[in-house]
């Protein structure tokens, strides 16, 4: 089976239109899963008698003749850390199989169902989220769609690879320190981390709560666009939210980027990113009329002080999970979570303190510039198992490498699209994403730019071989 | 730190916070634990004043008066 389904916004009109029901999209989806999780691996848990009953459910409303929500009939799946009613929570590990099913689902899933979208499973991660290539000793490495022996990305590895795969149009993931923006860039589809604070987290397993923010992928900006406002929520019971009110991108999506003061980021940002990465860069730089190079201040101490907080935070946060179940953690990171539980609270701390001046350092760049470009990954999706990679010349471990790009922008929490390119030359067939990145609840801004590339042909998705 | 100096400090302060560690482990998390060290000096070399509060998240009750909802 191959081909790719209708985009999210045509076959939601569709539906609407009576073209096509809620059950047949539905068929098509899991048909497809069903043809290629084998091998894909994106899935750990199918939700298809669910996603019956909520299908059912759109075409009841539309044979009463009611107007359907903007997403009626879409599917969609989770990273498997949100809650979903009568499911296990899992967030990638083994410890929390012995968890009881979660009793509503998370706020986020919530806001999908009453968008109208179906639920069709949850979907692989790296362990409690401490990864970037969702190779998961327990569930096993999500594949690559586009090249089976290579990483998703990750941590919402099975989130990038299910879309990318055409088995879903659009899923929701989170992001501490990259993990929307790797997976959207080594799948090589649309991936958007909001402003830190926007969506609520509210019945989603936690990583580094001062970090941690979810977001959905896409098979197109309409797709980001119209999942992204149903999304919001002014939640008062997330003390991480501080959104207050909803602000909809779908109403200025194609007002363009005339007037919008564009850079491409310099030093730090190219200092790491491999020749198709920049290229990728310049591609969109170029659609864009984007021509000053702008330097983004203290990048590579956020990423220092971005990996101590998470190191300190989450290691902090299993501390329980690393004295009495070690054995039964995910090998990769299990050393490294103890580390964290183990360095000194004035490492956490002058992080934290840093953040603050970081803030109004990456604010007040924004004053001068509405959207900044930088590749989101310093290179193409690595072999599964690859342990180190090079860099212009420098050797790297490979596996905390892949998020040098993303994690500076995250712990500024300015919100991100991941724009999937497809430079060529040494990345050969496989792409590579662009962030393009707003300041602070201007979300509005990186996806018009977003629209802008996509009507052009400069960033979209390709159709895989399986 | 020497490789030794972090060792000892991770075999110590993990029997602080009972955490039990087989020595290949300990080895493993020293490791780790000297590759954060190296980021830490990265933010020591950063100039903080005694008013840089840090980042925030905590708020003791909402809503906070006189703030719009």
């Amino acid at each position: 089976m191959s081909g790719f389904p209708l985009r999210t916004d045509v076959l939601a009109h569709a539906i609407a239109a009576g073209q096509l029901s809620a059950a047949e999209a539905l068929a098509q989806s899991i048909a497809r899963i069903e043809a290629t999780d084998d091998r894909v691996n994106a899935f750990t848990a199918r939700t298809f008698e669910r996603a019956r009953r909520e299908a059912a459910d759109i075409d009841a409303r539309r044979a009463r003749g009611e107007t359907l929500p903007p997403l009626a009939g879409v599917p969609y799946a989770v990273k498997n850390l949100f809650d979903i009613e009568g499911e296990v929570t899992l967030a990638g590990s083994k410890i929390n199989r012995d968890d009881p099913p979660a009793r509503t689902d998370a706020v986020l899933v919530q806001r999908m169902r009453a968008a109208g979208a179906v639920l069709v499973g949850a979907l692989n991660m790296d362990e409690y989220a401490y990864g970037f290539t969702t190779e998961n000793s327990h569930h096993g490495p999500t594949r690559n769609p586009h090249d089976l022996t290579r990483s998703a990305g990750g941590s919402s590895g099975g989130s990038g690879a299910a879309v990318a795969a055409a088995q879903v149009n659009l899923s929701l993931g989170s992001d501490t320190n990259g993990s929307i923006r790797v997976p959207s860039s080594l799948c090589g589809v649309w991936g958007l981390k909001p402003t830190f604070g926007r969506l609520s987290r509210r019945g989603s397993y936690p990583f580094v709560h001062s970090i941690d923010h979810l977001g959905p992928f896409a098979d197109s900006v309409e797709g980001l666009a119209l999942s992204y406002d149903a999304l919001q929520y002014p939640d008062t019971q997330d003390p991480g939210c501080h959104a207050r009110a909803v602000q909809a991108v779908l109403p200025s999506l194609t007002h363009g980027v005339a007037g919008l003061r564009i850079g491409v980021l310099g030093g730090y940002f190219e200092e790491w990113a491999t020749a198709p990465a920049r290229a990728a860069v310049q591609a969109v730089a170029r659609a864009l009329g984007a021509r000053d190079e702008v330097l983004w201040p203290n990048a590579a101490e956020a990423r220092a002080a971005a990996f101590i907080v998470t190191a300190g935070e989450g290691g902090s946060l299993h501390l329980n999970h690393l004295r009495q179940r070690a054995d039964d953690a995910e090998p990769l990171s299990v050393d490294r979570f103890i580390a964290g539980a183990l360095q000194p609270a004035a490492w956490t701390t002058r992080a934290q303190r840093f953040r603050r001046v970081y803030r109004d350092q990456v604010n007040a760049l924004f004053k001068d510039w509405d959207v900044l470009l930088a590749p989101a990954t310093p290179f193409a999706a690595p072999v599964l198992g690859t342990e180190w990679v090079e860099i212009n010349g420098e050797r790297l471990p490979c596996r905390p490498s892949v998020g040098l790009l993303t994690q500076p922008v995250s712990f500024a929490g300015c919100p991100v699209v991941a724009a999937p390119l497809w430079p060529g030359g040494e990345a050969g067939p496989l792409p590579i994403g662009v962030q393009i990145i707003a300041a602070p609840w201007r979300e509005d801004l990186a996806l018009r730019a977003a629209h802008v590339l996509q009507a052009a042909g400069v960033a979209r998705l390709k159709e895989t071989t399986l | 730190m020497s490789d030794d100096d972090m060792l000892a400090y991770v075999r110590a302060s993990a029997r602080l916070l009972g955490l039990p560690l087989d020595e290949a482990r300990a080895a493993r998390v020293a490791g780790h634990l000297q590759r954060t060290a190296a980021l830490a000096a990265l933010l020591d070399r950063m100039d903080l004043a005694v008013e840089d509060e840090p980042a925030e998240i905590y708020c003791p009750a909402r809503p906070v008066p006189g703030a719009s909802a």
